[in-house]
């Protein structure tokens, strides 16, 4: 309680100085909660390529297409337990791409087995899974069916019709049979569909010209590989050299260097965010050691007095420490308090469809008033010592 | 009660290239429930000696035993349990936190005694003893001179001290008040046979003791029943 009033008692100095740790802690919170966001979003990448190999065609070949007779080539290679085709297309085409920290709307195509042997596992909220010989239907990820406002058993057109779509532009009626859970990572913007169906929007995509002179039944834009349950990405990278060696026409990337590419990503916008935000507290910290000593200064005939009435150096030492310590925990709380409101309200307005910017969670908010705690112990530390180290009949004679 | 012990105490400081001297080699015992003032003219060596005996000062040369213990031996932290334990200090200026109320400052000593009781009846009683029941919520902007010396006494004896050092008790206030105070330290020193020591100025607060001792130079010019020093 005294320590609480011996604060309040310089009521402008206080609120200054805690105004330096709360607007720290409110940039930490927020930017933290940005990367955090941004970092769940490549850790949903890390997980799902660091779970299989991507094949796709040789370096040099123009169009994404591969025979998909390989994937029985490739289930030949040593190491390899499953083999899956793979059809990506875009949800929206001739959409221009802005900066943002979401993933586009895109069309997957695939065998719903896969699920089983990805790491990165999909479960519905709402229906089912597709079935592998269905088609027509659809499963939604969770912002993209927010997006279109589509219930189970709704329809929608794929891939949307452009506003400015040329006559010869084609797509499909889709049910919607299922409506993922969020992963904040990509499944929430993707629209699954049957690998048949996938096949057909592949032919649509063909040029006119080639279009009815390929069968997309033989065709397929990538194939994922899968090793045994369990295999380390070591493994993986592995399987990914044998097959580069002994499946001709193919180029299997290494599982570590697609996880390397995200993390660094990751780690270069978290190092960003991170430390715009921490120089910003690192200066409210500055603002708690001047207002300390300041403190030190005003009080030095009372730490004669404690001295006098039994005080020892370490009683003296902590009764400042704390009072440093608690303006970092009130302004610690202050700031997440504020920042906290800012990222849930952002995120509750965002439109639908979009990608939330924030996510706050648990390690951010201890990191946040943690750090705001122990920046303003460690400022105090200095002006403690000075106090605890006065001469107490020095101290008791101060004018 | 303590029993306070001087053996040829000194206690000098460096000026430059001079030696102050500040206490002398002054050799004196001090009886358990003793009233003794120090007097002496500003620079004889008084508060010196009052903060030598406290243990705020630690002597360039001799001894100071307090209850037998020669508290030259004492580290630092001991020290200030036994001031805590010990030792009751009342000051010219009163010393008190304006952040504490009344009741508060009485019981501020009890933090660093670490006794483990919470005191506060105790404090009540001292407060009632000093007749300042009335005004434990007050703040010490809200009391006079007198009643903040008052207070200062009461947190003096909240750890139940043997020895009570004052130093200028009498300084800031006014001659009633002056009074008043010093039938109120006879009072303890009668009731509670605790050893009193005040360094004072004022020879009507030095007559009122039952001894006097008179410092000049950091050295100890009389020490006779209380009447018996001429005035400076």
């Amino acid at each position: 309680m005294e320590i609480l009033r011996n604060i309040w008692r310089r009521k402008l100095r206080s609120v200054l100085t805690i105004s330096g740790i709360t607007i720290g802690v409110l940039a930490l919170t927020t930017m933290g909660a940005l990367s955090e966001n941004f970092n769940a979003l490549l850790n949903g990448g890390v997980t799902y390529f660091g779970s299989n190999v991507q094949v796709g065609p040789p370096d040099g070949q123009s169009a994404s297409l591969l025979a998909i007779s390989k994937i029985d080539e490739i289930k030949q290679v040593q190491g390899v337990a499953a083999a899956f085709p793979g059809y990506n297309f875009s949800a929206k085409p001739g959409q221009v791409t802005v900066v943002s920290f979401g993933i586009p709307d895109e069309i997957v195509a695939g065998d719903p087995q896969e699920n089983n042997w990805a790491a990165l596992k999909t479960t519905t909220a709402q229906g089912h899974q597709l079935d592998a010989n269905s088609t027509g239907e659809v499963v939604l990820g969770s912002t993209i069916d927010k997006e279109f406002n589509k219930k189970i058993g709704d329809t929608i057109d794929l891939p949307v019709r452009p506003p400015d779509a040329k006559p010869d532009f084609v797509n499909h009626t889709f049910t919607v049979v299922g409506i993922l859970n969020p992963t904040r990572t990509a499944p929430d913007t993707f629209a699954y569909i049957t690998i048949a169906d996938g096949q057909m929007l592949l032919k649509d995509s063909l040029p006119l010209a080639i279009r009815n002179q390929i069968d997309v039944s033989q065709i397929t834009e990538s194939i994922q590989v899968y090793g045994k349950p369990g295999s380390s990405i070591s493994d993986l990278d592995a399987i990914a050299d044998r097959i580069n060696a002994q499946v001709d026409g193919v180029k299997a990337t290494r599982p570590s260097v697609l996880v390397n590419s995200f993390r660094s990503g990751g780690a270069i916008f978290t190092a960003i965010t991170t430390a715009a935000a921490l120089l910003a507290l690192i200066i409210g910290g500055l603002s708690v050691v001047n207002t300390m000593f300041m403190a030190v200064a005003e009080r030095i005939r009372e730490i004669g007095l404690k001295k006098a009435v039994g005080a020892t150096t370490l009683d003296v030492m902590r009764e400042f420490l704390i009072e440093a310590t608690l303006i970092g925990v009130i302004g610690g709380l202050i700031g997440y308090g504020i920042g906290a409101a800012i990222t849930i309200i952002a995120n509750a307005t965002t439109p639908p469809g979009q990608s939330t910017l924030f996510l706050l969670d648990l390690p951010l908010t201890v990191f946040a008033i943690g750090f705001a705690t122990l920046l303003g112990a460690v400022a105090g530390i200095m002006p403690a010592w000075r106090a605890a180290r006065l001469d107490p009949v020095t101290a008791l004679r101060n004018e | 009660m303590a029993d306070v012990r001087l053996e040829d105490l000194s206690k000098h400081y460096k000026r430059g290239s001079e030696i102050i001297r500040a206490l002398d080699g002054v050799t004196l015992d001090i009886g358990k429930g003793e009233f003794v003032a120090v007097v002496g003219r500003s620079g004889s060596g008084k508060t010196t000696m009052l903060d030598l005996i406290g243990l705020l000062l630690r002597p360039t040369a001799g001894r100071l035993l307090i209850d037998d213990v020669d508290t030259g031996k004492l580290n630092d932290r001991d020290r200030a349990h036994m001031r805590a334990l010990k030792v009751g200090f009342v000051f010219q200026e009163y010393n008190l936190l304006p952040t504490l109320n009344v009741l508060e400052n009485v019981m501020l000593p009890l933090r660093y005694a670490k006794k483990g009781s919470d005191g506060r009846a105790h404090a009540l009683e001292l407060l009632e003893r000093v007749d300042l029941t009335d005004r434990i919520k007050h703040r010490p902007s809200e009391l006079s001179g007198g009643q903040q010396q008052r207070v200062a006494i009461a947190r003096s004896m909240i750890n139940k001290p043997s020895l009570i050092l004052l130093d200028e008790p009498t300084g800031a206030v006014d001659t009633e008040t002056a009074e008043q105070l010093v039938m109120l330290l006879k009072r303890l020193n009668k009731e509670d046979q605790v050893t009193i020591i005040v360094v004072t100025h004022d020879l009507d607060v030095a007559s009122q003791t039952s001894r006097n001792i008179r410092l000049k130079d950091g050295k100890v010019l009389a020490d006779e029943p209380a009447g018996a020093v001429p005035a400076a």
